[in-house]
């Protein structure tokens, strides 16, 4: 397939490791990939904190980017900015052009899930997984089902890790509450963030685990900043960093 | 504890977070309720169903309210039941007021009832004169201790038993030290039996009120409401226009949800039906808008108005769990506090005490879409130009920023740069509240841009 | 009636779109009803008595009377030592109440009682200790056939009794025995 990387301005500029791995990983599955021009924040920080007006420029200026870009999927490896993305184009842009866009626009996981499905990975990778089920592509991507729901049991994120040899899934406890990044929150609410943070990354250390694995860069982040800080033995890795390595 | 004015809600929580071991009490006492919750819902297969069908009945009945409450009335009066009817906390109290005065009460036995706590309804009383009883026993702890309920289904979830002790030993009189929550259980068994016995009047919240049928349910554990509503001849009953059902088949519905969300029982101990004065009583139903019609002219607004208060979303709520009932400005914490009162929160904080993880919502029985509303409701502050936290001040910069590529880069490159080569103690006096907590981000040396150009791009 | 006039007019211009009246179409659990009931009645802390349970109440009873502990039956062929009063408060040293529930469910261990069967409204709440009498086939599995059930137009007033009274106010500690009957029997008969 053609596909148009979307790179959220916080992975372009502070984690181009996470772009470049999902780039590599795309390529190595035999995907055309390429970047589109002229991308910038999905407006998240601007339309959560409910300022509409400063969000607009932010917000067209990036689905200009993809506007008649020909390509088969929009594949972005940040879940929160995906759902904000979809969201905020439709909010601005009711034409069929942005329609279009949101159309194509896919997490990198439900892509590897559910539209090129990858049969299997080959590099074994033998260490314990926690998997990070951060928010917003659990309950509004649905990548897997969340624990406040009691319909029948999937996990698109672990399923996907389980196709790497040797490798150990596990969850820290609860398994899916939220770890508190949520964009602005963690500098408004700097004292309620953090110990959301740190009751997180104590719950992954608390697997046993060497690495938490999830699909939220920003989440991985902010868990990363508490891990350094509390000098826990654990590692945090994009899904993107984990497949690249296994394929 | 007490709640001020004028702190916001990162103020007070900061304030909260300060004794950890207090903040993982609280939190692990409400994630015990969720883990109920979750046993109890899972036990049945239809619990999505129920979910379902109690937001499509609440729906319903919300569309079709006027009439509902007009059958309603109708056959309340049929069975020689008084009903009123008040616009607001003013007029509600007034109304109460005027029934207790006409038959000189002096002592009112209350049962838990978020909607009197919405209109000061205790003050209102005491200041005539009234003695007004709590009974709910959480709610009897926190009218003695002086304090407003923290949460709306377990009100005295923030004092620890050696609290409750201290304050039940100068109060009621039991034992100095004593602090087993039997113990105390009983003893205030014994104080409140003396208060209904004596009471001219008892007065209870609705759960649910039934328009076909014109009688009102009422759920408790404890027993206090049919303890009260059934010993003296007056009896009153608060609802907001809210509780309305159609029918006994939506009652069978959220009487199923509604213990199970809350506290993971499968049903409530009581569940009571009142359907007429007792022999020779008198039954008043005072039915109360206070602003909810208003909320109804607003599609999204509408839908806070399906919450059937079994706090499930409060229990659930990662913030509220770390930020305590006190820190939300408003009589209602919570997602649902922020749902139904962030426009009244003068520190227009409340609307921001949340990361929109959308737990809330999912545990809803009614499918009330809370991290919707509450995100709509910052905007709704924002449109107001009542932005907290100097947004007002770096938003337009941000948007300006990200809206140009140029600005963005050229910024992020020092970011970069600073991050990579200077200190980070020096750093952390510029990164707020994000390098007081945690490590600053590790950077790279280069945007994933430019690593694309050197080595993709031809 | 203005305040009322005015609240329906404002309710003349709710946003929600108008939804239809929906149906419960749930396929009630009828296995066992006798044993779910019993697995639900002692998770809510109460107990069943199945085994000959009319003889059972009524030696029982006996055995409460001879103690002389106050008890107020309005059960048919079941003798206690207190009449029904006119004033609920003279009920206040009741130790045992006596009482025929109308049914039960099975979901919840939840009976069925009404102002008729209790005699009197308070009855069932001031008492320290509750017998409820209960036709075994008149259980019903949940609260869908339950409340279909209910025929509130024969009575002011009727409760679903789910166990003893209770609280967790104080830390999540569960304490039976709160304002209500601090025990519950349930005999099947």
């Amino acid at each position: 397939m053609k596909i148009a990387l979307f790179i959220p301005c916080l992975v372009n500029q502070l984690m181009p490791q996470v772009a470049i791995a999902t780039l590599e990983l795309l390529e190595k599955l035999g995907h055309q990939v390429i970047l589109p021009k002229g991308q910038t924040c999905c407006g998240q920080p601007m339309t959560n904190s409910g300022c509409f007006n400063e969000a607009r420029s932010t917000v067209l200026k990036l689905l200009n980017a993809f506007k008649g870009v020909e390509c088969d999927a929009i594949v972005c490896p940040a879940a929160s900015c995906l759902v904000a993305a979809k969201e905020n184009f439709h909010e601005f842009d009711d034409s069929p052009e942005a329609q279009a866009v949101i159309n194509k626009l896919y997490e990198l996981t439900e892509f590897l899930h559910d539209i090129a499905p990858v049969e299997a990975f080959t590099r074994p990778f033998p260490h314990k997984v926690s998997m990070q089920m951060s928010c917003h592509g659990l309950r509004m991507l649905t990548l897997a089902k969340a624990s406040e729901l009691m319909s029948p049991g999937y996990n698109k994120l672990e399923a996907l890790l389980n196709k790497v040899p040797a490798i150990e899934v596990v969850y820290p406890e609860p398994h899916d509450e939220c770890c508190g990044f949520g964009g602005t929150f963690a500098m408004d609410e700097g004292a309620v963030s953090a110990k959301m943070g740190k009751d997180k990354a104590s719950a992954h250390a608390n697997t046993g685990a060497s690495y938490v694995v999830g699909y939220d860069p920003s989440c991985l982040m902010h868990l990363d900043g508490m891990i350094r800080r509390l000098q826990l033995p654990l590692e945090t890795r994009h899904l993107a960093q984990i497949l690249n390595e296994a394929i | 504890m007490a709640t001020t004015t004028t702190a916001n809600h990162a103020e007070k929580a900061e304030i909260f977070c300060r004794d950890e071991t207090r903040v993982d009490w609280h939190s692990k006492a409400l994630w015990l309720l969720r883990q109920k919750r979750d046993r109890a819902a899972s036990s049945l297969p239809e619990w999505e169903q129920l979910r379902e069908l109690g937001s499509e009945y609440k729906l319903h009945t919300l569309s079709h309210l006027g009439e509902y409450l007009e059958q309603f009335e109708a056959n309340c009066v049929k069975q020689g039941i008084q009903v009123h009817w008040a616009k607001n906390g003013e007029e509600h109290n007034r109304i109460v007021h005027e029934i207790l005065s006409k038959h000189q009460v002096k002592k009112l036995v209350k049962s838990k009832s978020m909607l009197t706590e919405e209109c000061h309804l205790n003050p209102y009383l005491e200041q005539h004169g009234i003695e007004v009883i709590d009974t709910d026993l959480g709610e009897r702890i926190i009218q003695l201790n002086k304090q407003p309920p923290s949460h709306i289904v377990v009100p005295a979830i923030h004092l620890k038993k050696e609290e409750v002790g201290e304050l039940f030993h100068e109060k009621i009189g039991t034992e100095k030290g004593a602090s087993d929550p039997t113990y105390l259980t009983r003893a205030a068994r014994q104080h409140l039996r003396e208060q209904f016995l004596s009471a001219d009047a008892a007065m209870t919240g609705v759960n649910m009120a039934i328009a076909d049928q014109g009688a009102i349910v009422v759920c408790t554990n404890e027993g206090n409401a049919d303890m009260g509503g059934n010993l003296p001849g007056l009896t009153l009953h608060s609802m907001g226009i809210d509780k309305m059902v159609p029918n006994m088949e939506a009652a069978s519905v959220l009487l199923r949800t509604l213990a199970r969300n809350a506290i993971g029982q499968p049903i409530t101990t009581y569940s009571s039906f009142y359907h007429g004065p007792k022999p020779g009583g008198e039954m008043h139903i005072i039915i109360v808008d206070n602003g909810r019609t208003k909320a109804l002219q607003d599609e999204l607004l509408a839908e806070s108005l399906k919450c059937i208060r079994c706090g499930g979303c409060i229990n659930t709520c990662p913030v509220y769990r770390r930020s305590g009932g006190y820190s939300y400005n408003y009589f209602i914490p919570g997602p649902i506090g922020i749902a139904v009162g962030a426009q009244q929160d003068d520190t227009n904080t409340t609307a921001w005490a949340c990361t929109l993880c959308g737990s809330c919502t999912y545990v809803c029985p009614t499918k009330v879409p809370l991290d919707k509303i509450i995100s709509y409701q910052r905007r709704l502050k924002a449109e107001q130009g009542k932005l907290p936290y100097g947004k007002e001040r770096y938003m337009p910069m941000v948007g300006k920023m990200m809206g140009s590529t140029t600005m963005f880069n050229c910024a992020m490159s020092v970011a970069r740069f600073s991050l990579r080569y200077l200190p980070h103690s020096m750093l952390k006096p510029f990164s707020g509240a994000w390098g007081k907590y945690r490590e600053l981000p590790k950077a790279p040396k280069t945007s994933f841009e430019t690593w694309y150009n050197q080595n993709r791009s031809k | 009636m203005s305040s009322k006039s005015d609240i329906l007019a404002a309710l003349g211009s709710v946003a929600l779109a108008k939804h239809p009246m929906p149906q419960v179409e749930i396929a009630p659990r009828l296995d066992d009803l006798i044993g779910q009931f019993e697995a639900s009645l002692k998770a809510v802390g109460g107990t069943l008595v199945k085994e000959d349970a009319m003889s059972a109440l009524q030696a029982k009873v006996a055995e409460l009377v001879g103690e002389g502990q106050q008890v107020i039956s309005q059960v048919a062929d079941v003798t206690g030592n207190r009449e029904t009063p006119e004033d609920p408060h003279a009920l206040r040293d009741i130790n045992y109440a006596v009482i025929d529930g109308e049914f039960a469910v099975a979901e919840n261990g939840a009976v069925w009682v009404t102002e008729q069967g209790a005699g009197i409204r308070i009855a069932p709440f001031i008492c320290e200790n509750l017998l409820l009498v209960v036709r075994a086939d008149s259980i019903v599995a949940n609260m869908h056939q339950a409340l279909k059930q209910v025929d509130l137009q024969s009575t002011g007033y009727g409760v679903f009794i789910s166990g003893p009274s209770k609280t967790a106010d104080i830390e999540q500690a569960l304490v039976i025995g709160a304002h209500g009957a601090c025990t519950l029997t349930v005999y099947l008969v």
